[in-house]
């Protein structure tokens, strides 16, 4: 049970923040994760016109492969928080985690006065609230 | 003595099943094109794709309407959810491909008696942003894990999506709600049932051809019979 990654995605789609946490997934170049941000934020776009029934439907919220699978948390202002872990992570756990993920980032990176929304994050106050709650 | 006797109760078979709904099955070749389409219990109907946009035989139910009218060409097995044939009267036979070639009437055809799609898209569209999701989503899987693997699903607040890829590049895709557990099972049940049998063994189904798709009335009454008998379907 363990949590490979985090990624935030602003309303335009660029990753604003990725960090790995444990070992499990490749190590790829930052220009990668940029343009596998990109193409998330596209799918979850798509996935929720698919919807074979009427009304709203939401876009992916989990992704599951064979040794990890991505959750996603959709905002009402157009953050999606993305976290990869393992399959065998409860739903409650990770939704409570996104949760808490959020305020975090409503703490220490929207009330930053010296925070550019939408622009890269570089924060140590969020690097360190971040390594207490998920190690 | 009173917690023994818990204890020993027995809690006789199993929790109840909550009933999942299938909506529908899309099955593509390794040229990216659909070439089967199956649904149950889409409650809106898919558009009737434009002419030309989706290879013949993929499914009645969701060819261009034919002004033109044959009833000698009837086909024998005539699907019931072939709504189409209502609104115009015409039956368009499978792998007919001359009733398709008709153009001119087919762009003034009346509007499709079936109200609007749950997706809004024409189904010819619908089936290629499906393959592009799925595509996109296996690269990412891949390229994140390092390794060659396979994505297996994804689930939305209103459906969820399994895959199942065999090695001959043949994707079966169903859409399910999303309470679903995976149905990766039921998809390779279906390719090693009636679809080896009906179209793989079928030495009329043309498979590998960029022209047909791979309807035809024995896959589809078995894949309609594995699915509507299976444990899961309500």
């Amino acid at each position: 049970m363990a949590i490979f990654g985090l990624w935030v995605i602003n309303k335009a789609g660029g990753l604003v923040y990725q960090r790995n946490f444990a070992d499990g997934l490749a190590q790829l170049t930052s220009n990668e994760y940029l343009v596998l941000a990109g193409t998330l934020h596209g799918i979850h776009a798509i996935t929720s016109r698919l919807s074979p029934i009427p009304g709203q439907s939401s876009g992916a919220q989990v992704i599951e492969g064979e040794t990890f699978k991505i959750n996603v948390l959709l905002t009402l202002t157009g953050t999606k928080f993305i976290l990869l872990t393992s399959p065998a992570e409860p739903a409650s756990t990770i939704d409570v985690l996104l949760q808490k993920i959020y305020s975090i980032y409503a703490e220490k990176v929207m009330q930053n006065p010296f925070h550019t929304p939408e622009m890269p994050i570089r924060s140590e106050a969020f690097d360190v609230s971040l390594g207490a709650l998920i190690g | 003595m009173f917690e023994i006797f818990a204890f020993t109760h027995v809690h006789n078979g199993s929790l109840p099943k909550s009933s999942m709904t299938i909506y529908s099955l899309y099955i593509y070749d390794r040229h990216c094109a659909c070439v089967y389409y199956h649904d149950w219990h889409r409650t809106r109907r898919p558009k009737p794709a434009v002419e030309g946009g989706i290879l013949p035989a993929v499914s009645q139910a969701v060819l261009a309407p034919v002004a033109e009218s044959n009833p000698s060409t009837l086909a024998p097995y005539s699907s019931p959810r072939n709504t189409l044939t209502s609104a115009s009267g015409v039956v368009v036979a499978v792998n007919e491909f001359n009733a398709q070639s008709t153009a001119s009437p087919l762009l003034q055809a009346p509007p499709s008696p079936v109200g609007v799609s749950s997706t809004g898209l024409a189904f010819d569209e619908e089936v290629k942003l499906v393959y592009g999701v799925v595509f996109s989503l296996r690269n990412m899987v891949k390229k994140l894990s390092g390794r060659d693997e396979q994505f297996v699903s994804y689930r939305t607040s209103a459906y969820k999506l399994h895959l199942f890829e065999t090695l001959s590049g043949y994707k079966f895709i169903m859409l399910s709600d999303p309470g679903t557990e995976s149905l990766r099972f039921v998809l390779r049940q279906i390719y090693v049932g009636p679809f080896l049998e009906y179209v793989v063994r079928n030495p009329l189904i043309n498979m590998d051809s960029k022209e047909y798709g791979v309807d035809n009335e024995y896959f589809r009454a078995s894949v309609d019979r594995m699915i509507r008998g299976s444990s899961f379907f309500p």
